[in-house]
């Protein structure tokens, strides 16, 4: 080290090695989530000149290490060294990590680079990256090339047309490598570098990589060219395309492994609305059908996910019916109940493109015949989406269906499937009106608030202030308070808890008027309870009751005369958490009386 | 103390550990408030009694969904917090935090796996290692273990411990006379407190686990006359049904490790005790996969592909 640096000012970086040579790895971890500091200490000049060369030869570490290093070095780190013009010595150490085993690290470190590239000037690009990028990608060890992938998309469109050139060159080479692992990192960084291409280029060199690595003999590779087709096709006229990629699109659709077919599946709505409609009804349409009956489950459930959202809105309701829906029909019916679920959560979004007579006589048998499934999860999801058939038929010609299959998920055994199907309520209700609700779903409700679950108790409460909000409070107070205060009189103490909390949750969307004509005294008589977990619990309400109503003279007054007085006498029960709880509530409520 | 508490058991409640410094101060503050309970714990009714958890975190948060969190609703644990799930961390550290903010609400009785011996053999130790990169947690939590009472009474009635009977204990009052602040003896009434188990047998058996007693029906039901109580209820062994009443209802062994050690396909319970006693089962079943995070494992190398 050089003699003339005084203690002080070897001491950071002298720190921090010892510190990266500590042999416990969160030490390591830390040291390297403060790199930003040290080097701010360093000052820029020592930082470029000490540290970094440093930290390039710290590559020999745990993966956990490298991954903080990677992800530090492109967090705007050039700040530190001096600012953009010095942005390019970064690219040392990074360039190491793109190298490591660990796919984790050089992800990181690729994306650093990335970032790193976004402050470099054009000169910079061309003396420094530009090198790198060749560097890594005819690198011997793969894990170079697959680095080098990543890297070409950033810079290309700030690079002279000569070296363009060279790069599309470079990056079609890649798409050639020996080793699957370097060609599905072309795949999968194609589509960004695509549309960087001139249109011209895209037809030349863009569709030549796409090619052939759609037509590669790994599917883990060709699954990844859904996207790059896409990209492609957004560059070109539905013409080209018809010309250019019908036969890799009919390849794709209909490709001999499954997970190629899943993923054009899922992807089906972008590809459609990327092509263009015309190509969409000759050509897509059959293709679409045909994953629709695909061998494979995953690949239906795809399918049948995009049904309406892009697909089906890009074709005439004729061939809707004369295609989709027979399709539609047969799923119903699928062997695999995810298919099932996944069309349940997609088929309502048919109605409205179908409107309304064509929904009655086609889908409402389906409706119907999924709202019976015997998996909650497809009967959810048909209840989740009905607003789009109510806008479309309305809901009586689903009623007489849709309640047994309300009442019977209500009642399933599984409280998940309880608990879903409580937070639909508050939408019910809204389509299905107060009368015909308070008829047929009060009672559901109500009995929620004695589930045996206690979390199902609590979404009980949430929802009847949901319905508080829909129904207005003068329905609350007539259909909902007097159960809810009633079942304070339960000999269990977990179901009196209700009560409180029920209260708590309310009380806000409520009025002042009921809290005092109908709650208060409850509440009052409740804070006598022999459990004291129901005390403090009564505590915290009152406390919400003040914090509420205290804003108005005459909620001061309810503050004064009720509220107070009952926390004054809990603040010295013999609980300790009840005196703690009401003292906690006697000051919100001192707090609003002032 | 409060507010900082409440930070914590918020912190440990989302699963993600609290700083070796937090947990320092945690264990020293709950052994203040333990070393003051009874070898035998008085626990008013009511009460939520609960059996292993064995570190599997998300599955507690889902019993706590079930019954209600702390201190809403009052908890017995008893014993085997810790090893074999992937939390035992977490996990402890939040029933510890929930006590130490709590002490009424909540009480915690010592398993055979709160020991430095088990610990070490089935991954709580590790763990300790793993997520704080020293043995530290490790040591301050076992020191913990030893403070924990043996057994707990609800209301005169219900006697609870982990594992069950010692042939050279006849009353409750025999337990209080132990001196408990020690790692898990070998042998003696102290462990097979913790390691015994009923069995269909008259008398006294041996243990197949090398450590307490099997006894039988008549064991039991002498132990509960000559005791004046109820029930006695115990943990220790996977129940599949989640828990399961012997010997004419005079004991129950409650068991709340769903699908234990992710594998085993078992429902778990806890047992609901009301003001009056009354005994009331839930059941319910392993967090689904969306909540239960399993810690992300590293992804095979590329070229394994």
């Amino acid at each position: 080290m050089d003699p003339g640096f005084s203690v002080d000012d070897i001491a950071p970086i002298a720190i921090l090695m010892d510190e990266l040579r500590s042999e416990d790895v969160q030490l390591r971890l830390n040291a390297i989530h403060r790199i930003s500091t040290i080097a701010l200490a360093l000052g820029p000049e020592r930082a470029r000149d000490e540290l970094i060369p440093f930290l390039q030869e710290s590559v020999d570490d745990e993966d956990e290490v490298l991954l903080a290093l990677a992800e530090e070095l492109g967090m705007n780190f050039e700040e530190y060294i001096g600012g953009g013009e010095n942005a390019h010595v970064l690219l040392g150490p990074l360039e190491n990590l793109c190298a490591v085993e660990e796919a984790l690290v050089r992800d990181k470190a690729a994306e650093s680079i990335t970032k790193v590239s976004a402050v470099l000037s054009q000169a910079q690009i061309e003396q420094y990256y530009i090198p790198l990028l060749q560097r890594l990608s005819h690198g011997e060890w793969f894990t170079l090339r697959v680095s080098s992938c990543a890297l070409y998309a950033p810079v290309y469109d700030r690079v002279a047309p000569p070296m363009q050139d060279e790069l599309r060159r470079g990056f079609a080479g890649l798409g050639t490598d020996d080793t699957p692992m370097v060609r599905r990192a072309a795949s999968k960084w194609l589509a960004p570098l695509v549309k960087k291409f001139a249109k011209q280029h895209v037809l030349t060199d863009g569709l030549a990589i796409y090619r052939r690595l759609q037509a590669d003999d790994q599917d883990s590779v060709r699954l990844l060219t859904v996207d790059d087709l896409i990209a492609i096709a957004q560059a070109l006229s539905p013409a080209e395309v018809k010309e250019q990629l019908l036969k890799q699109i009919r390849q794709t659709v209909s490709d001999k492994s499954w997970r190629v077919r899943y993923m054009a599946a899922s992807n089906f709505n972008q590809l459609a609305e990327t092509i263009g409609q015309d190509l969409v009804r000759e050509e897509l349409i059959g293709h679409y059908v045909q994953l629709l009956k695909d061998n494979e489950a995953e690949a239906r459930t795809a399918a049948a996910g995009q049904i309406p959202a892009g697909f089906a809105k890009l074709l005439e309701k004729e061939v809707i019916l004369a295609r989709i829906v027979p399709c539609v029909r047969d799923l119903c019916q699928d062997s695999s109940q995810h298919v099932r679920a996944a069309l349940a959560n997609q088929i309502s979004g048919l109605a409205p493109l179908l409107g309304k007579d064509s929904t009655i006589e086609h889908l409402l048998p389906l409706f119907l015949h999924l709202l019976k499934d015997e998996f909650p999860e497809v009967r959810l999801n048909i209840i989740s989406k009905l607003e789009q058939v109510n806008d479309v038929i309305g809901i009586d010609l689903l009623s007489e269906s849709l309640l047994p299959a309300i009442v019977e998920l209500a009642e399933d055994k599984s409280w998940r499937v309880r608990q879903a199907i409580i937070e639909y309520i508050p939408l019910l209700a809204n389509q299905l009106g107060k009368a015909f609700f308070d008829e047929q779903l009060g009672n559901l409700c109500m009995s929620w608030l004695g589930d045996n679950v206690y979390s199902i108790r609590e979404a009980a409460t949430v929802n009847l202030k949901k319905l508080t909000e829909v129904f207005g409070v003068e329905w609350a107070k007539i259909q909902i308070v007097p159960k809810v205060v009633g079942m304070g009189q339960h000999p269990n103490y977990l179901y009196r808890m209700t009560t409180v909390q029920a209260v708590s949750v309310i009380s806000p969307s409520l009025t002042l008027d009921i809290v005092r004509g109908d709650i208060i005294d409850t509440l009052l008589h409740l804070s006598n309870d022999p459990i004291p977990n129901i005390r403090f619990n009564v505590a915290k309400a009152l406390e919400v009751l003040a914090t509420t109503f205290g804003n108005t003279p005459e909620g001061r007054q309810l503050v004064q005369q009720k509220i107070i007085p009952a926390l004054e006498i809990l603040k010295n029960d013999t609980d300790a958490d009840v005196r703690f709880f009401a003292t906690r509530a006697l000051q919100s409520a001192h707090g609003v009386g002032a | 103390m409060p507010s900082d508490l409440d930070r914590q058991i918020e912190q440990l409640h989302r699963c993600e550990p609290i700083s070796e410094e937090d947990v320092k101060k945690l264990c020293i503050k709950a052994r203040e408030i333990l070393i003051e309970e009874a070898n035998v714990q008085t626990v008013d009714a009511p009460v939520t009694i609960c059996g292993d958890i064995h570190g599997q975190f998300w599955d507690m948060v889902e019993l706590f969904k079930v019954g209600g969190f702390c201190p809403e609703t009052n908890y017995l644990f008893m014993g085997d917090f810790v090893d074999r799930g992937f939390y035992s961390v977490e996990t402890f550290l939040l029933l510890l935090a929930l006590k130490v903010r709590y002490p009424e609400r909540i009480t915690l009785i010592r398993g055979n796996h709160e020991s430095r011996q088990i610990t070490q053999v089935y991954g709580f130790y590790d763990e300790c290692q793993r997520k704080y990169g020293s043995s530290n947690v490790w040591r301050w939590c076992c020191e913990v273990f030893d403070y924990l009472a043996l057994g707990a009474i609800v209301d005169g009635r219900v006697f609870c411990v982990h594992g069950g009977l010692s042939p050279n204990l006849q009353g409750i009052d025999q337990i209080r006379a132990i001196d408990r602040k020690q790692e898990v003896p070998h042998d003696g009434p102290m462990c097979d407190l913790l390691w015994s188990d009923p069995d269909e047998i008259s008398g006294w058996g041996l243990s197949p686990r090398g450590a307490g007693f099997l006894f039988g029906a008549d064991i039991t039901r002498r132990f509960a006359h000559d005791n004046a109580i109820d029930l006695i209820a115990r943990a220790h062994q996977l129940a599949m049904e989640g828990y399961k009443l012997m010997f004419e209802r005079t004991i129950v062994t409650v068991w709340s490790a769903p699908n234990y050690c992710y594998r085993c396909g078992n429902v778990a319970s806890i047992l609901e005790l009301d003001e009056n006693l009354a005994q009331d089962y839930k059941v319910f079943a392993h967090a689904p996969s969306d909540v239960r995070s399993i810690p992300a494992k590293r992804p095979p190398a590329d070229y394994f592909l």
